[in-house]
């Protein structure tokens, strides 16, 4: 065997390397994500069509100087023209102001929604999660009871006894929907008290809220925005759908469920009533889905090379 | 397994019981009754006798009483708002139309959504890929509602192809088999969503499974392309398709709701809003029960269907 002598060696002069510098900046989880997204093209398409569209819901009936409710007796079903863009329906109102303005109602049904199935889906999983024990079981069957039960008929009921507004809406849309959340929340709490690296944060005196802070918050928090991402447009289908079936918003409230709905009776007759507010419709769900996809590609460090 | 089964069928009466219970005193909570509309303009005996006849008359807790009774013997009472019919009626006659059309939807959905799945995974990168992507995007961006009407648009009021609204009428085979021209307008609207969803959910899978390194020790063995592919890689990715079945159905139970509606279809959905409708407490719960079932049924099934796909999957109770 070779024997090793100190001739062998030689010093490296220390002072020539700095061992401090970083060669590359440190990058949070959320600027990492944030700059996958950017880089997505799809991602930025979708963000742009979804500001696009917000832009055209805030100053609609501003942009071509109509009024969505100014009725117009000479002008009754007229199709696109310069001065009615998405022509009129048939009181002779603006449609192009009647599709935006509808489109607020329709995206603060929806945000209003997940805003709830967030907060009460993440609050109960946790709470399932946490005790664990019989609560967790009773909990759990009463979240097996409401997705058991049909949906359409606790809708139906709230929206009965509550009368056609948007509040009633907003409730009766999120009696069963936190369920999801909920059931998923308290699975992936689960999974995250039995990972190592809370074990090993509580084994070096992390005090609870910090492991809740630092450890649970932030890599539940993904999953979170994920679900707010595909729930919203769920959430403006199920809006447009019961507003069809004329269980949702009834006329003077105005939804892109409703216009659709008056669109559909004169479809034989005048079919570009129903087909701007269904094309808006389907651009915001559009650009919610491939948004939410660009997420799941951003969100996911295991997908990153 | 056999004590497991016989729990988890305890749960289910447990969990059925609840949600008729439940739906009952929803059903009372709301103001009104099925009658008060029929009966405002009746002279004071007539209404009495009418109440009487429904047995309206009687408080709540009485009410329950007979009802949860009834449904013990499989009778559901009678109908009031669709004047002598009962739940069985209506679940012989309506129920077969709108399991057709729930079976035929899911099952073309889900297959073509499998296979497309199966090609994007197989030619990742590719623009066959990219345009099953798209195409499975742009189909769960346009709700089934807008797919229903251009549908029948297009197909029925314009080039006359298929009738614009009906079901198929008449004996079993008829109900069952026959009327393929009424069908498949619908069946094509209600698809979409499963073609897109399993499409996506199967691929994403498929790459999952084929980074594992069991999939390089497979091919290093020597097997085959399709033998990796059949034994290896299918296998495994489709365990989160069984998972999402349950899901399938209960959004295929609620989304018929609209289906029918827009092809004017004679189905179970139909009469379900105009009983919710009209507070027809008889019809609301034979329904609810009857859908609810067969959601936890389904559920049930699936669980074990899991032990089948995934035999690490043990169900508790069963080998340690």
């Amino acid at each position: 065997m070779e024997e090793l002598t100190a001739a062998k060696f030689k010093r490296v002069d220390r002072s020539r390397f700095d061992t401090d510098a970083m060669v590359r900046p440190t990058v949070t989880y959320w600027q990492d994500a944030w700059r996958r997204l950017k880089k997505n093209p799809v991602a930025v398409f979708a963000m742009l069509l979804l500001i696009l569209c917000f832009l055209l819901m805030a100053l609609g009936p501003v942009i071509n100087g109509q009024e969505y409710v100014k009725i117009n007796a000479l002008m009754k079903n007229k199709g696109a023209s310069a001065e009615h863009w998405f022509g009129t329906d048939f009181l002779g109102r603006d449609l192009f102001c009647r599709v935006w303005v509808g489109a607020r109602a329709s995206l603060a049904v929806a945000l209003g929604c997940t805003a709830i199935q967030i907060v009460v889906g993440s609050a109960y999983g946790g709470i399932m999660a946490y005790f664990g024990g019989w609560i967790d079981e009773v909990m759990m069957r009463i979240v097996e009871i409401l997705t058991s039960m049909p949906s359409l008929l606790l809708t139906m009921l709230v929206m009965m006894v509550m009368g056609n507004n948007l509040i009633a809406l907003l409730f009766a849309m999120c009696m069963t929907s936190w369920c999801g959340t909920a059931r998923h929340m308290r699975g992936m709490i689960m999974q995250l008290r039995e990972s190592e690296y809370v074990m090993a944060a509580e084994t070096l005196g992390a005090n609870p809220a910090w492991i809740i802070a630092k450890h649970l918050v932030p890599n539940t928090l993904s999953i979170l925005i994920l679900n707010v991402a595909t729930s919203i447009p769920n959430y403006i289908f199920t809006e447009a759908s019961l507003s069809f079936l004329g269980l949702g918003l009834k006329d003077p409230v105005i939804s892109l469920g409703v216009l659709i709905s008056n669109g559909q009776s004169v479809l034989d007759l005048y079919p570009s009533q129903i087909f701007f507010p269904a094309l808006v419709l389907c651009i915001i769900v559009l650009g919610f889905n491939l948004l939410g996809d660009g997420l799941r590609d951003a969100l996911d460090p295991r997908l990153r090379q | 397994m056999l004590k497991y089964t016989a729990r988890r069928f305890l749960e289910m009466i447990f969990t059925l019981f609840i949600i008729a219970t439940g739906t009952f005193f929803l059903l009372a909570a709301v103001p009104g009754d099925a009658l008060a509309e029929r009966a405002e303009h009746l002279p004071e005996k007539v209404r009495v006798n009418l109440y009487a006849r429904y047995g309206l008359d009687k408080p709540v807790m009485e009410r329950y009483f007979i009802t949860m009774n009834g449904m013990l013997h499989g009778n559901f009472g009678e109908s009031v708002i669709f004047e002598g019919e009962t739940v069985s009626d209506i679940v012989k006659t309506k129920g077969p139309v709108s399991a057709r059309l729930g079976i035929q939807q899911m099952a073309l959905g889900i297959t073509l959504g499998l296979a497309l799945g199966i090609v994007a995974a197989m030619k990742k990168g590719t623009w066959v890929d990219y345009s099953i992507v798209c195409l499975s995007i742009l189909l769960i961006s346009i709700p089934h509602l807008i797919f229903g009407i251009l549908l029948q648009r297009v197909f029925a009021g314009e080039l006359h192809w298929f009738p614009t609204i009906g079901w198929p009428k008449g004996d079993l085979w008829e109900v069952w088999f026959g009327g393929w021209k009424y069908t498949i307008l619908p069946t094509l609207t209600g698809c979409f969503v499963y073609i897109a969803n399993y499409a996506r959910l199967l691929k994403t899978s498929m790459l999952d499974v084929m980074n594992q390194e069991y999939i390089l020790t497979a091919e290093s063995k020597g097997l085959s392309k399709w033998q990796v592919m059949r034994r290896h890689i299918l296998r495994n990715s489709f365990i989160p398709v069984v998972t999402n079945l349950p899901m399938s159905i209960a959004m295929c139970i609620t989304g018929s709701y609209f289906i029918e509606k827009i092809f004017a279809i004679p189905g179970f959905g139909k009469y379900y809003v105009e009983a919710i409708g009209g507070r027809d407490v008889c019809i609301v719960m034979g329904q609810t029960v009857i859908t609810a079932a067969i959601y936890i049924a389904v559920v049930f099934l699936t669980d074990i269907l899991y032990t089948l796909v995934d035999p690490r999957i043990r169900i508790r109770g069963g080998k340690k």
